[in-house]
This record gives C-alpha cells, sequence and structure tokens, in this order.
C-alpha cells in the first residue's frame, strides 16, 4: 500500500472520508410547480449547494450524500415518501408472521455511462422524449435532464474547487494531483473517459446515483485499462492505486455511526463469469481487483467470483487463497451455469443481459443498472405449523406421505401467495415515489420513461426470502422417514407431541433427534422430500411476475435482521425437533449441528436440492471450516478441490468462515480477548463479538469440519 | 458377507491422496501403546459410556432391559441418550451397503485424485470382505489405497494387490524389542511382507508415527529409510505425530491409557529432515 493509500486509509477508518451533506434553502415558492417539477428543481438545487471533498492524499471527488430533504437515491430512498410510508408500516414488523419488507439493492449502468458519458444519456433522453407523449412521461424525462444536467455542473464545481486548491498549496505531488483531477473532471462523467483514471473517477463521481453496488468492475473497465498498459501510460501500480481509492469511497459512503460500517454487505459486486460471447471475464485487472482490496484493512466492498465450466482452478485456488489471507472476510463465490440458466429459461431474460448479473447486498442478485426486484422475507415454516397444528385431526388418518405431501403443498401455496401478495402491495406502495437520480443510470427507466420505483427497468427477478427451507425438509423428513417409512411412531403420537410443545414427549424428540437423516447428510431420503418441495417451488411460480413484470424465484437468505428469530418466536412446535418459539434456519449451510456426515455430504445434498433453477435468487451458502484445515497447504488444496467439484455438481454459492468452535465459545465467555474474530453471518461478515446472543449461537451451532 | 465396521468416515482429507471415504474396519492384531483409536482394537462391537458427557438423567436406566447390569448391545441406551454419552461402536455392513456410501462422493473423487481407503483398526484381517470391497471399488472406477500396519501373512497382500493403487503402510519403529515392547508383537512379519511389496513396485506411502521417548531419534529413523531405500522405491513417507485426540476415547472403552508428551513442531521439521521431507 502507497503512503497516500495508507494516509487515505486512515481519514476512512476514522470516519472522516464521510461527506457531510449541506442543509439547502430552496424557494419557497416552488410549491406551485408540478410534483415532479418542483422534485427534480430542488434535488438540482440541493447536488448543486454540495460541497467536494478534498484531502491532501485524494486523487479524485464528487462523492455527496443526500439527507432526506429532496428524494435521493433509489438505495437509501432518503426523501422516497411512499418508501417511508412502506417502511413505517412493514419493515421488520412482521404481517401475520408471514412476511416482513426489506431494504432493496441495485447496480448502476456503469457500463453506458463509460461508453456514452451523460451527454450520450441526455441524447437519449432527448430521443426519449420523441417517442412519449403522455403528460408524466415528458414530465418525468425533462425532470432527470436536469438532473442529469445538473450532475455534468457538479462535476464542473468539482473541478474548479480542485483547481482553486491548487493554487494554495506547494507540495508538488499534492498540486499535480488537483491539476490532474481538475482538469479530468472537465471531461467525465459528461463525456466517456479517455483513460482508465477517469473512468474509476468516473464511476466515483456517479457512485452518489446509486450508492450501492459497483456492479461488474472487471468487465466495464477493462477496456480502459488494458488501451493505457498497452499505451504504457498506466502502471499495474498505479491502477492499483485507483480502485484501492474507489474503494475506500465505497467505505466512508457508510457513516462510522453505523452498524453496516463493519459489515460487507453494502456495495458489494462480482467478478469474473460469462460474457456475452460466452468466453470467460476473469482477466488480470480482475485479479489486480482482488489484490487491491485485500491490502486495505477495510469491511466495504465484498467481491464475489462469478465461477463457470471454464473458470480455470487456478482462478478459484487464487481466490479462495485470497479469501483464506482475508482476515475482514470480504470474499463469496457463485456460479453462473445455475444461474445464467435460471435466469433465460425460468425469467426469460435476454443472454446479453443475463450475463451482466451480480450478486448485491447480502448476495441478492440484480443485472448492471437493474434492481433486485423485491427483497422481502417470509416465514416458510408457518405453513408446517399449520399442518401440524391445524390439521392435526385430519393428518393422522392420511395413507402414506404422499396424501400428506399434496395436502401440505395446497397449505404451501395459500402462504407462497400471500407471501408474493405482500411483496407486491410492499412495491406498490414504493411505486408511489418517483426516483429522478438513479434511474437516470438504470437501464430502460429513460427509454420507458418510468422510475425504477415503478418497475421502469425491464430486467429483473423478484426473489422473496423464505426463512425456514431446512426446517419445512426436515419435518417433512422426519414425517416420511419415522412415521411412514419405519413406523417407529405414529401421527397422532407427532402431532400430540407437537401440540404438548413436546412436553411429556421428550422420548420421541430424542428418537427424532438421533434417528432421522436430516438434510445435510446426503441422504435418500431428506433429497428427495427437499427435491420434492422445490419441484412445489417451480410448479407454482414458473410463469408468474411481480406487478412490475418481474418472474418470481425464491431465495433463502437472511440480512443484517434477524427474521429467523422473530419469525421463530411465533411458529410453533414441528417435528424437526424445534420447541415452539426457538429460531428458525436460515441459508442451505451447515444445519445447526443435525449434518453429521462431514462437508462433503452437506454439499450434495444443498447441490441436488433444485433441480429446476427456481433457487436461484437470493440464496446462501454459508460454511464454516476449522481454521487448521487452512493454514495446512496440502489441505488447502483438497479444500479447492471441494469446492470447485460442488460448482460443477451444480452448487449455487458459497462462503466460508475459518474459526474453531472451542475459539468462538471463548469470544462469548472474554469478548474483549477474542475482538478480531471476524466470521460470515448471512450475506455479511462482522467481528463475532459485535453480533447478539442468538447470531453467536446460531454460528457456533453450524458444524465445523475438521480432518 | 458381513464385516464390522467402526465408520464411515467421508471427506477425509488424510488417508491419501485426494478427497477420500475412509472404511474403518474393526479389529487389530497390533495393540500400540499410543493408538489414537483404541475402539478399533477389539473385532466386536462394544459399548463405549463417556462419563464427562452423562447428566445423570438416568434414561439409559429407564430405556434398559436388564438395568444397565448385562449388555447385549442391543442399543436402546445409546438411541435416547441425547448427550450422545453413550455409543455403540462397530455395525456390520454388506459390501454393497459400504459401496453405496462410498460412491456418494464419486464427484470429489474425480476432482481431486481421490478414492477410497480401507483402514482400521487393521482392515487385512477382514480380508474376504476387504478383497470383495476394492474388487467392487475398481469396477467403478474408484481409486483404491489400504492403510495396514502390514502384520499378516504376505498372501493376504497378493490378494488385495490386483485392485489395490496405493499401500499407506505403516512401520512403528525398526528395533525389534521396542516394537514388541509398544505394539505387543515383533517386526519381523511386517519388515518383511514391506520389502515383498516394494520388490513387487507397488506404489506405497510409508507412515512412522513419532511418538516421544519412543522412536523420536535419528538412530531409528536412519534405519527405517535405509531399510526402505536398499529394498526398493515409495512414493511418499509421512511423519505423524503423535496426538492426544483419541484419549478420551480410553475411558470410555475401559481401557488403560498410555500417554505420551507431544512433539514439538521444531522437533518434527528436524526429523522431517532425515527423510527430506
Amino acid at each position: 500500500m502507497t503512503e497516500r493509500i495508507e494516509k487515505l486509509c486512515e481519514l476512512t477508518l476514522s470516519g472522516k472520508m464521510f461527506v457531510n451533506p449541506i442543509k439547502t434553502k430552496f424557494d419557497v415558492n416552488d410549491s406551485s410547480l408540478s410534483k415532479i417539477d418542483m422534485e427534480t428543481k430542488r434535488l438540482c438545487e440541493y447536488i448543486l449547494n454540495q460541497e467536494p471533498m478534498l484531502t491532501p492524499y485524494s486523487s479524485m471527488t464528487g462523492m455527496f450524500n443526500f439527507d432526506g430533504s429532496v428524494v435521493g437515491d433509489a438505495f437509501q430512498r432518503s426523501g422516497h415518501a411512499g418508501t417511508a410510508e412502506a417502511l413505517k408500516k412493514y419493515y421488520l414488523n412482521k404481517i401475520e408472521n408471514l412476511s416482513t419488507m426489506e431494504w432493496q439493492h441495485a447496480t448502476a449502468d456503469y457500463e453506458r455511462v463509460l461508453d456514452i458519458g451523460i451527454s450520450g444519456i441526455i441524447n437519449e433522453i432527448d430521443k426519449s422524449l420523441k417517442c412519449h407523449s403522455l403528460p408524466e412521461e415528458i414530465e418525468f424525462l425533462t425532470g432527470i435532464k436536469m438532473v442529469a444536467c445538473t450532475l455534468i455542473q457538479w462535476a464542473e464545481k468539482c473541478s474548479k474547487a480542485a483547481l482553486e486548491l491548487s493554487k494554495k498549496v506547494y507540495d508538488d505531488n499534492y498540486k499535480q494531483n488537483l491539476l490532474k483531477l481538475s482538469s479530468a473532471l472537465l471531461n467525465v462523467p459528461k463525456n466517456p473517459p479517455s483513460s482508465f483514471y477517469e473512468a474509476v473517477l468516473c464511476i466515483y463521481v456517479c457512485f452518489s446515483a446509486n450508492p450501492d453496488s459497483v456492479g461488474t468492475l472487471d468487465r466495464y473497465l477493462s477496456p480502459f485499462y488494458f488501451k493505457d498498459i498497452k499505451n504504457g501510460v498506466l502502471t499495474h501500480d498505479e491502477a492499483k492505486e485507483y480502485l484501492q481509492e474507489l474503494y475506500l469511497m465505497l467505505q466512508a459512503t457508510t457513516h462510522i455511526d453505523s452498524p453496516h460500517f463493519t459489515r460487507g454487505g453494502q456495495s458489494h459486486f462480482c467478478i469474473g463469469g460469462y460474457l456475452s460471447n460466452g468466453e470467460n471475464a476473469f482477466n488480470e485487472l480482475s485479479e489486480l481487483i482482488v489484490e487491491a482490496l485485500i491490502d486495505l484493512p477495510t469491511y466495504i466492498p465484498q467481491i464475489t467470483l462469478r465461477w463457470t465450466k471454464s473458470t480455470p482452478r487456478s482462478v478459484l485456488r487464487f481466490m479462495m487463497d485470497s479469501e483464506r489471507r482475508d482476515p475482514h472476510k470480504r470474499i463469496a463465490f457463485t456460479n453462473d451455469e445455475k444461474r445464467i440458466k435460471c435466469y433465460t429459461e425460468i425469467c426469460k431474460i435476454p443472454y446479453e443481459r443475463a450475463v451482466k448479473y451480480t450478486t448485491v447486498g447480502c448476495n441478492e442478485p440484480a443485472f448492471l443498472g437493474a434492481i433486485a426486484g423485491s427483497n422481502s422475507k417470509g416465514n416458510l415454516l408457518r405453513s408446517i405449523e399449520t399442518l401440524f397444528h391445524k390439521h392435526g385431526d385430519e393428518i393422522c388418518n392420511f395413507d402414506g406421505f404422499d396424501e400428506l405431501y399434496n395436502f401440505y403443498e395446497k397449505i404451501l401455496f395459500l402462504d407462497l401467495q400471500k407471501i408474493l401478495d405482500y411483496d407486491d402491495q410492499y412495491n406498490l406502495l414504493r411505486a408511489k415515489d418517483i426516483n429522478y437520480i438513479s434511474s437516470l443510470f438504470m437501464c430502460d427507466c429513460v427509454e420507458n420513461a418510468k422510475s425504477v420505483t415503478q418497475g421502469g427497468g425491464n430486467t429483473a427477478i423478484a426473489s422473496p426470502m423464505l426463512i425456514g427451507i431446512v426446517n419445512v425438509i426436515d419435518s417433512l423428513t422426519v414425517v416420511k422417514e419415522l412415521v411412514y417409512d419405519k413406523k417407529l411412531f405414529s401421527m397422532s403420537d407427532l402431532v400430540s407431541a407437537l401440540k404438548s410443545n413436546w412436553v411429556g414427549y421428550d422420548d420421541l424428540r430424542t428418537l427424532i433427534l438421533k434417528k432421522c437423516s436430516f438434510f445435510g447428510n446426503d441422504a435418500d431420503v431428506s433429497n428427495e422430500v427437499g427435491n420434492r418441495l422445490y419441484n412445489s417451488f417451480y410448479n407454482y411460480l414458473y410463469g408468474k411476475r411481480n406487478i412490475f413484470g418481474y418472474q418470481w424465484l425464491i431465495g433463502d437468505l437472511a440480512g443484517y435482521n434477524e427474521h429467523y428469530k422473530w419469525f421463530g418466536e411465533d411458529t410453533k412446535a414441528t417435528p424437526d425437533g424445534r420447541y415452539d418459539g426457538d429460531l428458525m434456519k436460515f441459508g442451505l449451510g451447515q444445519n445447526e449441528g443435525k449434518d453429521k456426515e462431514g462437508l462433503t455430504a452437506l454439499l450434495n445434498s444443498v447441490c441436488k436440492l433444485d433441480k429446476t433453477g427456481i433457487g436461484c435468487g437470493s440464496t446462501v451458502t454459508n460454511i464454516s471450516i476449522d481454521k487448521k484445515m487452512v493454514e495446512d497447504n496440502e489441505q488447502f488444496e483438497k479444500l479447492v478441490d471441494v469446492f470447485e467439484t460442488y460448482f460443477k455438481n451444480g452448487g449455487v454459492h458459497f462462503q466460508l468462515t475459518y474459526v474453531s468452535k472451542e475459539d468462538l465459545i471463548n469470544a462469548q465467555k472474554c469478548p474483549n480477548d477474542y475482538k478480531r474474530i471476524r466470521v460470515r453471518v448471512s450475506g455479511f461478515s462482522d467481528y463475532f463479538v459485535n453480533l447478539n446472543d442468538h447470531i453467536q449461537n446460531d454460528i457456533i451451532k453450524r458444524t465445523d469440519y475438521k480432518n | 458377507m458381513k464385516a464390522t465396521i467402526f465408520d464411515i468416515q467421508r471427506n477425509s482429507f488424510v488417508d491419501g491422496p485426494g478427497i477420500r471415504t475412509t472404511v474403518f474396519f474393526k479389529g487389530c492384531n497390533l495393540k500400540c501403546a499410543w493408538c489414537h483409536n483404541p475402539e478399533s482394537q477389539n473385532t466386536k462391537s462394544e459399548l463405549m459410556v463417556y462419563s464427562n458427557k452423562c447428566i445423570q438423567c438416568g434414561k439409559c436406566t429407564e430405556k434398559c432391559p436388564y438395568n444397565l447390569k448385562n449388555c447385549d448391545l442391543c442399543g436402546k441406551c445409546a438411541l435416547f441418550c441425547l448427550q450422545e454419552a453413550r455409543m455403540i461402536c462397530g455395525k456390520n455392513y454388506t459390501v454393497d451397503e459400504v459401496v453405496s456410501e462410498v460412491l456418494k462422493d464419486k464427484a470429489y473423487y474425480e476432482g481431486s485424485g481421490g478414492g477410497v481407503t480401507l483402514s482400521g483398526g487393521e482392515c487385512m484381517l477382514q480380508i474376504d470382505f476387504a478383497t470383495e470391497l476394492l474388487k467392487e471399488c475398481k469396477k467403478n472406477n474408484i481409486h483404491t489405497a489400504i492403510d495396514t500396519a502390514g502384520n499378516v501373512p504376505f498372501e493376504y497382500f497378493m490378494r488385495v494387490l490386483p485392485y489395490t493403487d496405493l499401500f499407506l503402510y505403516d512401520i512403528k519403529c525398526f528395533d525389534k524389542s521396542l516394537h514388541k515392547k509398544y505394539t505387543g508383537v515383533s517386526n519381523e512379519l511386517i519388515l518383511g511382507n514391506l520389502k515383498r511389496l516394494l520388490s513387487l513396485k507397488s506404489n506405497i506411502w510409508i507412515r512412522i508415527p513419532i511418538i516421544p521417548s519412543v522412536n523420536d531419534n535419528a538412530g531409528e529413523l536412519l534405519k527405517i529409510k535405509d531399510f526402505i531405500y536398499k529394498n526398493g522405491e515409495v512414493e511418499k513417507i509421512e511423519l505423524l505425530p503423535y496426538h492426544k485426540i483419541g484419549e478420551h476415547k480410553y475411558e470410555a472403552l475401559g481401557m488403560e491409557l498410555h500417554s505420551f508428551d507431544l512433539l514439538s513442531k521444531e522437533r518434527l521439521l528436524e526429523l522431517q529432515n532425515i527423510f527430506n521431507i
């Protein structure tokens, strides 16, 4: 790390790089304007009233934050009245113990702004204006054109500030940096960049318009990188510095007082994966992008490798090696083969767009220039609760598992439909908002003359995240294996046990925990039950679309919030041995110690679960591994082989935590001695001691595989 | 045909090349003082009781038909012990049952150059079963390895040889009396078998457990090294430092524990230098 980056890093990690919003006084007479005219006018005034941050170590500037006084970006959604109403009603608020609303991630179309600049986007707006005639469409397009022009003026303001400052400084390096910055800001983001430096600066400036994922960084920066390297005007080290400066800005965007400052879920992006010509995107720049991150002792951003059949083992090894060296746990892995098949075949997204997906936030898939179209959380285990606690008498008369499953499927579909309906309801409220600044950088919003919050983008998927999928599989497996196949006890015994919350049925519960072939053991019975459940998801969801026309898929992760605890609190005892009120399981990783056959068995179960692809929404597979396994190089090589095989077998995602169970238990007792242990939680990572007791216990319960 | 097996461990990273499934056969004709799998020594199934896990809930007594005064290994006490304080060690398997377990990770063997390892105990004491199992694995194109202490008639090696890709061959001590003292048997047959196996140019990894105060000295190891190189070539030599991971099992089996000091990392490196590893 260079001295300049070190200094910037110090400032960032002490919270000093956060750009404080400057309060803006608006013209009170503008309230007579139409809603769109007033909102865009104020937005423009606000942007031009902000001040660029310039430190003696910066070679870039242009970031700003919103304060809620205007309609801000589509990620933070400050100043979005409809979203505020939806948040008040539904965020972290269980509806029927079935659904809660969550945040929506997105990534701007940086490829387009690098290709044509904001002036090119303005040309596109002008073209679109000729194709639309509805007043609200014209107003929207005129409004975002004004915002586009303002962003160019903002860059000019930043340029001027850099120039003025350059006149006052004596340090030559500092002066040269400022002059270079000032000159570059007169070109970008207005025009397409002329160099790698300008390309990174362009992203830096435009990031405020959508302060979330930077998308598929390696592929859209590659043309600039290779051209400059070839022409001898850029060195590997210089490119690394520019990337690091960009990353530090991504970190600085989150305020230091926010609990998210030390979590990696924000500004998550992808490298590698298929290009539209079928080739693999991973190249020398992808590697540099990772190296640049690993050097920084920061928490944000987070990078996921998109693996394909053509990804060499050496690339997977490089990424896993970077991951094991990274104490901040910022690297994860996903599989293009299954995802792209899902996006093209189930979601009917054109291949050229499907290959531009990226995982954002805690692993929600979004496409370059698109939003994650859903993001609500659903309690899937409620369907099992209904089956046993409301229909207990009926199910005791069933002949076999098929009859039971068919009956269950009806309950499942009723709950699924409700989860989808609530999800639509959240989007409907959010669609009251018109977003201007993010829509400018989103695919199709200009052409469709529609805000991204109102379904302006053509490409997205809607993936509610279902909590408790593994609990459902395990509960149904108990019934199939122990009640019907092995006849170890009767259905009426099981129903009675659940109704009494296992009181008086300790032996039955013990029998279940000891004898059931739970998910994660690669047992035929739980694999088949899991398959059947995913086939049900597929049959119900295939062809169904949300209010904006995005195909429904399902996911299984929990975000920053403890939905698995909240839903669990009001979910009665279930056949998998859960007591009334116990936590539920999220994700497809280790099964709270119920998977006893080791890592390959768990991974096989995960691979065999979904043959349809309907589960390629927001999914997470957390694997906790004893740290000794990665400390030994020979064993580490085998671990790389394991995960390469896992992907070849159809696994969609994995992320790793290397700790010993003993360390975690000690960390609970003496947090001060174990401050540095960092673990994967859901799609994000955090210091173990920062997590609350519920999450800590959940992580400890995940089996750690040893050899 | 059935064999008594006490564990089938998938996802093994340490019993040969690549990712492997290791089948642990019950029964051994050596009684190594440092044995970390003491449950492997007895040929028959047995009950293990971990008193440190027991919370005195009384469930085992309640479920036992004999009030814990007799044991016919019915397993009811273990089944209802939620603390896992009681377990039946050893189960009879058919060849097909083992093969179906082994096949589950075939993709991982192919991806890593791994396969199946027959271990124990001494897997070759159940030679008929071991031979059949290896034959079936080869039919399924699975790499096969045998982890052996070598104290069996050489004829057994000849039977498994056509179906075995690799031998993991243990040498505990070179000195005969030392070997007898710490394992209960002489090493003449073991070294003789190794010599013959080397002459057949089989693929062999030599594995030497390094036990402080027993064989952690250059004299012993140099003699082993000379013996190996005088008689042929091996693919690899592994020194396995003594560890205490299996100590708690002695109490669970009611067996007497012999404890040794742990080997330092530095000492292990020095000894590895003898073999240039």
